[in-house]
């Protein structure tokens, strides 16, 4: 098997890396793939708490790496997808406890036996941005629709295009349909007009993301009432393999509640 | 002895220290060395977190112990313990120790590898002395261009990016970062784009930003210095 490293940034923090992280990885798993997902975030750990598999963490990657444990040691089961794993970054310790080279040990090796591993990359484009992009075969850039995620996530890809790792693909999260309607909020196409990069989601804003994240279960797996960030995070994974699969009507003028209103208005 | 002790080599890691011991004789001979050692340089020593280098050497748990008490003695923390021999890495691992350093030569499992490549950083290098530039890819964010002559950009310099040029800039495609042409004071330089929506241009020591309503359709204009100060007019000859 030869599997395929896919690293997740940002540049800006706060837009949503962690939570994209693990439900492309919950997504992935339940396409029946095998995954693993790596927090990259030496000494800022939290992909373990959105899978919910905090308390179960024994060994991490910094113990993987300076050899205190095999990496099949640190590999930690989800719960509820068989084929779905993690590995937890270290609280007590920096980014510096980590290499860019090691961290291609470390993917090399998974390579063996999983069909991907989804890494969580830190904000900022210092040394556990590099650690986190230097095994990567694609790059998954998450921005907000707001004018600093997107200079942040500008230059990201500008380092990324430097490094050769492509120019990556973009995930827009939180987009409020109503505010774009309003003019309030950048809509997709002011994004793509500025990045000029390829689109592989747009994530609504919808509580049910906070409502999983704090219990622990990504949204793509709970599927809150029917929650339409569940579904696209979905369709996320499928692009990731390759698949082609419309966007969901998210264009300003048939916004979820202008298209409400609209539906009442007729009956 | 002497000749012995003189094989034990000290030297400054990130970690801490990196202590290396000669692999070949008994553990008792190793230990009273180190003992030596240590206490000697002890005030130098002291309080260091110590990766211990032992080669070839073979240790159980038990042995692996008592170097630790060594160490403990002198009030030094061993972490680590760099061993070629897997049965010795594996009594260090079931002690809790580290079995290599960060960004070693060595696979995850302490064996050492014959290369390993460190991705090379690529380093932008578009600016040749003299004579005009042309760039022909977007310029994002965090990206800066000097160069002493005209530069001509196909492609968008995007909000974050920056041009400082002598001569003239052109950009063919959408300018919403920061260009300062006439960088040595030549008042004549001018500034062209297809969108001239930049954060600021400065043109010599003029300095202007562009104002906060939105337009419409996107026009080519140009910028020069009129009578002392920076305008932009529609691109018409």
């Amino acid at each position: 098997m030869n599997g395929k490293v896919i690293t997740v940034t940002s540049g800006k923090g706060g837009v949503g890396k962690t939570t994209v992280t693990a439900n492309i990885a919950t997504a992935l798993a339940m396409l029946g793939k095998k995954v693993v997902a790596i927090d990259a975030d030496i000494g800022l750990r939290n992909l373990d708490v959105v899978m919910g598999l905090e308390n179960r963490i024994v060994y991490d990657l910094v113990d993987v790496i300076e050899g205190r444990c095999r990496l099949r040691q640190a590999m930690i089961k989800d719960k509820r997808q068989p084929d779905l794993y993690l590995i937890p970054a270290a609280q007590t310790r920096d980014k510096m406890a980590v290499s860019p080279s090691d961290m291609i040990l470390v993917c090399d090796e998974l390579r063996q036996e999983m069909d991907y591993i989804i890494i969580d990359s830190p904000a900022g484009i210092e040394r556990g941005f590099r650690n986190a992009v230097a095994p990567s075969d694609e790059v998954v850039i998450v921005t907000n629709p707001e004018v600093s995620a997107v200079r942040d996530a500008d230059r990201i890809i500008g380092l990324l295009e430097a490094e050769e790792k492509g120019p990556g693909r973009l995930i827009i999260n939180r987009l409020k349909p109503e505010m774009v309607a309003r003019g309030d909020m950048l809509s997709i196409d002011d994004v793509l007009d500025i990045l000029a990069v390829e689109l592989i989601g747009v994530i609504p804003e919808d509580e049910s993301i906070l409502i999983s994240s704090n219990r622990g279960t990504p949204v793509a797996m709970s599927g809150l009432n029917g929650s339409s960030a569940s579904q696209a995070f979905r369709n996320v994974a499928q692009r990731l393999q390759g698949e082609t699969v419309p966007f969901v009507d998210l264009t300003p003028k048939t916004g979820l509640l202008n298209r409400l209103n609209n539906w009442f208005s007729k009956s | 002895m002497e000749q012995v002790a003189s094989q034990i080599g000290i030297k400054g890691i990130r970690e801490g220290l990196l202590i290396s011991v000669p692999d070949r004789g008994s553990l008792a001979d190793l230990v009273a060395l180190l003992t030596v050692e240590l206490a000697q340089k002890r005030a130098f020593l002291q309080g260091s977190q110590v990766a211990l280098q032992v080669g070839y050497r073979k240790l159980d748990k038990e042995q692996v112990r008592q170097l630790q008490a060594v160490f403990e003695q002198n009030q030094l923390e061993l972490w680590a313990i760099l061993a070629e021999d897997p049965s010795a890495r594996e009594a260090a691992r079931e002690l809790s120790l580290a079995t290599r350093l960060s960004g070693s030569q060595t696979d995850l499992n302490g064996n050492f590898l014959s290369q390993v490549a460190e991705p090379e950083t690529a380093v932008a290098n578009d600016m040749p002395a003299q004579g005009g530039l042309i760039l022909k890819e977007t310029l994002r964010s965090g990206r800066s261009i000097y160069h002493e002559g005209h530069v001509v950009v196909i492609g968008d310099v995007n909000p974050g990016a920056e041009i400082v040029a002598s001569g003239d800039v052109i950009v063919w495609g959408r300018l919403r970062g920061l260009v300062h042409a006439g960088a040595l004071g030549d008042e004549t330089a001018v500034i062209c784009a297809l969108e001239l929506t930049p954060t600021q241009l400065r043109i010599a020591d003029q300095i202007a930003i562009s104002p906060d309503e939105k337009r419409g359709r996107a026009i080519p204009e140009q910028a020069a210095i009129r009578s002392g100060q920076i305008v932009a007019e529609m691109w018409q000859r």
